[in-house]
């Protein structure tokens, strides 16, 4: 579903991926880990487009080649990235903004568009999986939420976009133990053989709610190791030692306790 | 009641006062660039103004302008080149307001001056500072004045229309407003600016306010006059003690539209709170000239105004904060917000602050930006294409200052003009 083959990006002339390689299927849960500075974050923006990044490489969904496209059509695609620190927009009404961003999606992909009614309905069933209140709808995008409601107004948003492929870019920074769970269980809900996740995060603590099908370690811009849920716990004991400063084969022929690659 | 076609030809007493002001015309000299409250003014253009006694609109006034209004219960006054239009008015009062003209008022003045009393009835500033207020006193016989009685609350708001329809003999029309509110008496009125033709021409619109103590008053000016003319506006406002003013302006129409907002604190604990909209595009002027005077203990004040820039288009916000000796206690603050959305657009913004008293807390800022290209990176990443996100953000910098407007179809009405902004 989505191929990511030697993806290059450099910004200001620093190259910050360099070579990144993933596949994910339909329906699966991928983990990207890594230190900072390791590019996971940077991976999220090259697949919503944003402006700035020298891109090279292949990424496709579904065959559409994603890199090729404005930050709208990416979403209208079927991308949907969580951001790290949602945006505080004053004066936009959050409901006007989510029913403007699932209409835009419907329209350029051909489908009518969803009256203010049809469109309550489905915020509130949205709402009820993130447990936000209904005056949620009617404050400004992000403006004044606190750290949990922002990161839960982004899985809000996911929810009602149904997008085919969602990168959730540490999601669970900032969150306190209970937020972590209403969002970990929201996801869990959206989980479908028909969509896929990418959690990009730092600690395996995420990853107790949501367990992952895959874990991929990224260390200086590609991806140097990658396994089953049980190497996110080897990360959680040994740090990311084992892959800073070696190079990838001294990596792969390390034996990782509790690595099951 | 209003007496809509007083002509006070038969029966004008020409007043000293009136005749003053005609006088000064000849003394106070039309503003010039070096005038720093007049710097960005077309004054080529303003040479082209005619003013003179009222004259009658020669030609229809479209309907369609009926339905350019926003739709308000409670009183109408229309004002059509500075004579009241019954036509188009509602002049059915409620209990406790009085409608009158500024020639009734005239009459009065006269009396008063017959009698020795040296009352103004509040319609002639004795600080006329520039030649268009001048001749906003000398020739507005008709347009509205409204007093209110001591403790009474009017629930419906009060809209007072002033069309221009400039003519070949004058191009010019000046109405006047006078607002009074008795002690304890509380009101909304609503002001908006209109004009028919493209034609060089214009409206000077002077309103004073006189606010009792305890009264409070919400008074909104819209200006939307056509691209062409010119609009001048000024609005007088004396505020007894604990007497409260909101004040919410919205320059948006004419080539060069002026709002002037003059205000004194002269009673202990008054506030006043003025805020304010400036939507420009093509090669449009929108003036905010604003001053507060704080003359008594104990006042606050607060302006904040933002600005919305397209094309060649250019804002300007003079915003003075002036507390007088003995204003101990004042509570001052402005800020002026603006979005340039063109590399042609241009802001002019400047505080003027003169503080001559103790225990003062003044506060002022301003803000000159872009889009925020991390919003709009938020939006497109939500599928908003560039366009949609674009006016979504530009909307919600200026539907802050809407919002605090608090009649709906009043808001309705803006919101409404703004989507049509470099359409």
């Amino acid at each position: 579903m989505l191929h990511v083959n030697n993806l290059t990006a450099a910004i200001a002339g620093k190259q910050i991926l360099k070579g990144f390689d993933l596949d994910v299927d339909a329906g699966e849960v991928h983990a990207i880990m890594g230190p900072n500075g390791s590019g996971k974050s940077t991976f999220a923006h090259a697949l919503a487009g944003r402006d700035g990044y020298e891109i090279d490489g292949v990424a496709t969904l579904d065959g559409v080649d994603l890199l090729d496209l404005e930050p709208e059509a990416r979403a209208a695609a079927g991308v949907f990235v969580g951001f790290q620190y949602p945006v505080e927009i004053p004066g936009v009404n959050n409901m006007y903004f989510l029913r403007t961003a699932l209409n835009s999606v419907r329209r350029a992909r051909g489908d009518t568009e969803i009256g203010a009614r049809d469109f309550l309905a489905l915020a509130n069933e949205a709402m009820e999986l993130v447990e936000m209140k209904q005056d949620f709808l009617d404050r400004p995008v992000n403006a004044g939420f606190s750290g949990g409601e922002k990161k839960r107004n982004e899985i809000l948003q996911m929810a009602i976009m149904q997008p085919r492929l969602a990168v959730l870019d540490e999601t669970d920074s900032g969150l306190d133990i209970d937020a972590l769970r209403v969002i970990a269980s929201g996801v869990n809900e959206l989980r479908s053989p028909e969509r896929s996740v990418i959690m990009i995060t730092h600690y395996q603590r995420l990853l107790d709610y949501i367990q992952p099908d895959f874990v991929h370690v990224l260390v200086d811009g590609r991806i140097v190791e990658s396994g089953d849920h049980t190497l996110a716990l080897h990360l959680e004991d040994h740090g990311y030692g084992d892959f800073v400063n070696h190079d990838l084969d001294d990596a792969a022929e390390r034996p990782l306790t509790g690595a099951t690659s | 009641m209003m007496t809509p076609t007083t002509t006070p030809v038969e029966t004008d007493p020409t007043p000293a006062a009136r005749l003053d002001s005609l006088d000064r015309i000849g003394i106070v000299r039309y503003p010039t660039r070096r005038d720093e409250a007049w710097r960005y003014a077309p004054h080529r253009q303003l040479a082209q103004l005619s003013f003179g006694p009222p004259l009658a609109a020669s030609g229809e006034i479209p309907a369609a302008l009926d339905e350019q209004l926003p739709t308000l219960d409670g009183p109408r006054i229309v004002v059509v080149n500075g004579i009241v239009d019954a036509d188009r008015s509602n002049l059915t009062t409620p209990n406790g307001l009085r409608l009158s003209t500024p020639a009734d008022a005239l009459m009065n003045m006269h009396r008063a001056e017959q009698s020795g009393s040296h009352d103004n009835g509040g319609l002639v500033d004795d600080e006329v500072l520039d030649a268009y207020t001048a001749l906003n006193f000398a020739f507005a016989d008709s347009g509205t004045v409204i007093d209110v009685a001591d403790g009474v609350a009017l629930d419906e708001p009060i809209h007072i229309v002033d069309i221009a329809v400039p003519t070949p003999q004058q191009n010019g029309s000046c109405t006047h407003t006078t607002i009074r509110l008795g002690a304890g008496s509380s009101a909304t009125v609503v002001e908006t600016r209109l004009g028919v033709g493209n034609d060089v021409g214009g409206s000077n619109v002077a309103t004073t306010v006189s606010l009792g103590h305890d009264a409070t008053l919400d008074h909104v000016l819209l200006q939307d006059v056509p691209a062409g003319l010119v609009h001048l506006s000024r609005v007088d406002v004396t505020q007894q003690a604990r007497s409260t003013l909101r004040a919410r302006s919205f320059n948006l129409g004419a080539s060069y539209g002026r709002l002037a907002y003059d205000v004194h604190l002269a009673g202990v604990d008054a506030q006043a709170d003025l805020s304010g909209l400036f939507v420009g595009s093509r090669e449009q002027i929108l003036d905010q000239q604003i001053t507060v005077v704080h003359d008594a203990e104990g006042c606050t004040s607060r302006q904040s105004y933002r600005g919305v820039l397209y094309d060649d288009s250019t804002g300007i916000f003079n915003g003075g904060i002036d507390v007088r000796p003995g204003a101990d206690g004042t509570d001052a603050a402005q800020s002026n917000d603006n979005l340039l959305l063109s590399n042609r657009a241009e802001i002019n913004t400047q505080p003027r602050l003169e503080i001559l008293a103790d225990e003062v807390a003044c506060k002022h800022g301003a803000t000159v930006g872009q889009l925020d290209e991390t919003a709009m990176y938020y939006l497109r990443s939500r599928g908003i294409p560039a366009d949609e996100a674009r006016r979504l953000l530009i909307n919600g910098f200026a539907d802050q200052a809407v919002d605090d407007v608090g009649i709906e179809t009043v808001r309705e009405w803006i919101l409404d003009r703004l989507r049509h902004t470099n359409d």
